[in-house]
């Protein structure tokens, strides 16, 4: 008994400071959203009118899709690629593989906003090098970030590279985790390659996947120095995803309220798409 | 014995050190103040903001000015933001379209009770215009201008003579288009190599765009009496239209301008990509330094008619002290002496600005003639008879940012500029309706 009042006053500053940082300002958000907010402060008390506003906004169905389709590709690609990559490295020897390693981490370690303003330079002016490069290939006069879909495609390519070495580590001390004798057993068996890795590898490395899923998906869902840098959310709304959206409201038109009401609404999606990813793993398993 | 003398040597030590203490803080009085420009960096404006707090110091020992530097379209809400948490800085640069909230949130001290209620009428006088008039409630004043930033046409003075062209025949649009097709160059494979005209739609770093003069000068508003917005007027419209068929239409603007931020747009400028620009007046100096001194001028808008030329959106930087401030009378005392006597010739003589002082344009009539800093006479023109400051009655944030997107969708989506500026204005009433 005693031991157990120790521990928890062991554990008690840890917890306060935690609820001090991560969730008083969530509590403090929700307060807030429930006011008409004048002047960046709270006046009257409106309940759930800041909410209600959001559903009355026509442009933020499309933002939500928007940012679905752009988390959804960003998430997949990087994973597959990263797994590939992880898969490829572990396989070469000590030497190379830490040359390669080095070189994938790369994007990973640059400052974001720098990382996409190169990338803004190269495709944003009409002497880049993107554009160049297209004459030279004969495709003509392809202003990338001037179209909609391409313009999508290239904030989803930014993303996948930058956040590529972060996921190649993660899977790569999976993979170095599983012991050799695993894959020495099956090829004894007569297990292809192939075989090997779906049947050996892959469910080995269900933890870091799915914690690399899980990373990926908030990361890319709250990202808003890519989108701002790169493209400004244009052309037109082609590229604006909720947490830009959230930044336009707070900080562009300074409606306080509802940038509040919809961050909310975003930290609770957020949560649940947390919960539901743990819980498809649980169930595969 | 030892103890004793170990005892006497605390005592002694404590005793000087109290008396020390009240001495200590009276001298080190430190005013915070955020501002977009950065002491230490190069630029003209960076060089005369270093100039005036080093001269302020010097005058005041035991005063030191920190600047915190910021980014500029962030700066304001961030203030606000701060306002309420109760952290906000000593001085503060609020941006025009923000005034509004920034004078209404109580945020803004007033200056009369600091030094205005002081001055004579001459120096009142000194300091009247539209500027002034923007921030005065009464008998109260909440800040004085700074960086009064007069949005036109930049030009290439060079590109512009070899091409023939005088930049005050400039005044009407049509003209304007004939101007830009002259100064557009292609070279043998037909690529165009320099546009007549630049100005970027992005809604990063969002300048007014040109429709706005465009509808101004034709007599339109550009906001309802209730701050709700007026932007599908026929006027509007037409601005909207003329402005994009620069692009689609003239093919004097590039393409790739709709994605441009302000300062893509003066990097084209500065690479011989683009002959004009649209440009503010706070900017010439900066460019002039890349460019030179000879090649870089500002031109007031084409007219639309009855008058010669449209008004220019006019902004600047509203400086004021923050109403909360523990040291407001101190922060008080640097503004009046960085916007004052003392710091406005350096504004101009070193950070290339127009003055805010009727008195300084005065004494120094020869500094403005001289080649290269004529400019400065086209922002006193046309600050006096061609120029438009946003309302401050109430809350237009984000008006540049939805005019913009409003033009990326006539030129991407090839939409029609009238359901562009009433998606536009829906857009605007809706994210001002809280």
């Amino acid at each position: 008994m005693h031991s157990r009042r120790a521990g928890l006053i062991y554990i008690v500053p840890a917890f306060a400071l935690l609820g001090l940082v991560l969730f008083s300002p969530v509590f403090y958000g929700f307060w807030f959203s429930l006011f008409r907010i004048q002047y960046g402060a709270p006046t009257d008390f409106i309940g759930i009118g800041n909410f209600m506003r959001l559903l009355d906004d026509p442009a933020l169905g499309g933002t939500v899709r928007r940012s679905a389709v752009f988390a959804a590709a960003a998430v997949v690609l990087t994973v597959a690629i990263s797994l590939a990559l992880a898969v490829w490295i572990h396989k070469l020897g000590e030497r190379r593989g830490f040359i390669v390693q080095m070189i994938v981490i790369v994007p990973w370690i640059i400052s974001t906003v720098v990382a996409t303003l190169l990338f803004r330079w190269v495709f944003v002016n009409d002497i880049g090098l993107a554009l160049s490069l297209a004459r030279w290939a004969g495709l003509g006069e392809i202003r990338i970030l001037n179209d909609p879909t391409l313009a999508m495609g290239l904030l989803i390519a930014v993303s996948v590279w930058k956040r590529i070495g972060y996921a190649v580590i993660i899977l790569l001390a999976g993979l170095k985790s599983i012991p050799d004798d695993y894959e020495e057993a099956a090829r004894i068996d007569g297990a292809t390659g192939w075989q090997v890795f779906r049947r050996i590898t892959l469910p080995l490395l269900k933890t870091p996947l799915l914690l690399v899923t899980i990373v990926l998906t908030l990361s890319n869902l709250n990202t808003v120095e890519t989108p701002l840098v790169l493209t400004g959310g244009g052309p037109g709304d082609a590229t604006r995803i909720l947490p830009m959206d959230v930044f336009d409201r707070a900080f562009v038109t300074y409606d306080l309220g509802s940038a509040t009401a919809l961050a909310l609404v975003m930290f609770f999606g957020n949560i649940l798409l947390v919960l539901a990813y743990v819980r498809l793993a649980r169930w595969k398993a | 014995m030892l103890r004793r003398s170990l005892l006497s040597m605390a005592l002694a030590g404590a005793v000087a050190g109290l008396a020390g203490l009240p001495q200590a803080h009276a001298q080190d009085t430190t005013v915070r103040m955020w501002t977009f420009l950065n002491p230490a960096g190069q630029s003209p404006r960076d060089l005369a903001l270093a100039q005036i707090i080093a001269n302020y110091e010097q005058a005041n020992p035991g005063t030191k000015v920190v600047v915190e530097p910021q980014a500029w379209d962030q700066m304001t809400p961030k203030f606000l933001a701060a306002h309420n948490s109760g952290a906000a800085p000593d001085v503060i640069w609020v941006v025009t379209d923000f005034l509004g909230d920034a004078i209404k949130s109580g945020s803004l001290a007033d200056l009369s009770q600091y030094f205005i209620k002081d001055w004579t009428p001459e120096q009142v006088a000194d300091r009247a215009g539209p500027y002034w008039d923007l921030t005065a409630d009464g008998d109260k004043q909440y800040s004085l201008f700074t960086s009064r930033n007069y949005i036109s046409i930049m030009y290439r003075k060079d590109l512009l003579a070899e091409a023939g062209i005088d930049p005050a025949s400039i005044t009407t649009w049509d003209g304007f288009v004939e101007a830009a097709k002259k100064l557009t160059v292609k070279d043998a494979s037909g690529q165009v190599t320099r546009y007549g005209f630049a100005h970027g739609f992005s809604e990063n770093q969002a300048d007014p765009p040109l429709m706005i003069p465009y509808a101004l000068g034709k007599g339109a508003e550009l906001f309802q009496e209730d701050g709700k917005a007026n932007f599908t007027t026929p006027e509007a419209v037409e601005g909207l239209t003329f402005q994009t068929d620069l692009i689609k239409k003239h093919g004097v603007m590039a393409e790739s301008a709709v994605t441009w931020t302000v300062d893509d747009v003066y990097e084209q400028f500065a690479s011989d990509r683009a002959a004009m620009i649209m440009g503010a007046s706070v900017r010439v100096s900066t460019l002039q330094g890349q460019l030179g001194k000879d090649k870089v001028g500002l031109m007031l808008w084409p007219g639309s008619g009855d008058k010669p030329h449209s008004p220019a959106v006019m902004a600047g930087w509203a400086v004021g002290v923050w109403s909360k401030s523990p040291i407001a009378e101190k922060a008080a005392d640097f503004v009046e002496y960085m916007l004052g006597p003392q710091g406005d010739p350096l504004w101009v003589q070193v950070g290339g600005q127009s003055p805010g002082l009727a008195s300084t344009l005065a004494s120094m009539g020869d500094f403005v003639k001289q080649p290269g800093n004529e400019f400065l006479s086209v922002v006193s023109e046309g600050s006096v008879n061609y120029g438009w400051l946003a309302p401050i009655d109430y809350s237009i944030g984000g008006y540049r940012q939805i005019l913009n997107k409003a033009a990326q969708r006539v030129v991407v989506n090839g939409q029609d500029p009238k359901a562009a500026l009433e998606e536009a204005a829906a857009e605007f009433n809706r994210s001002h309706n809280r």
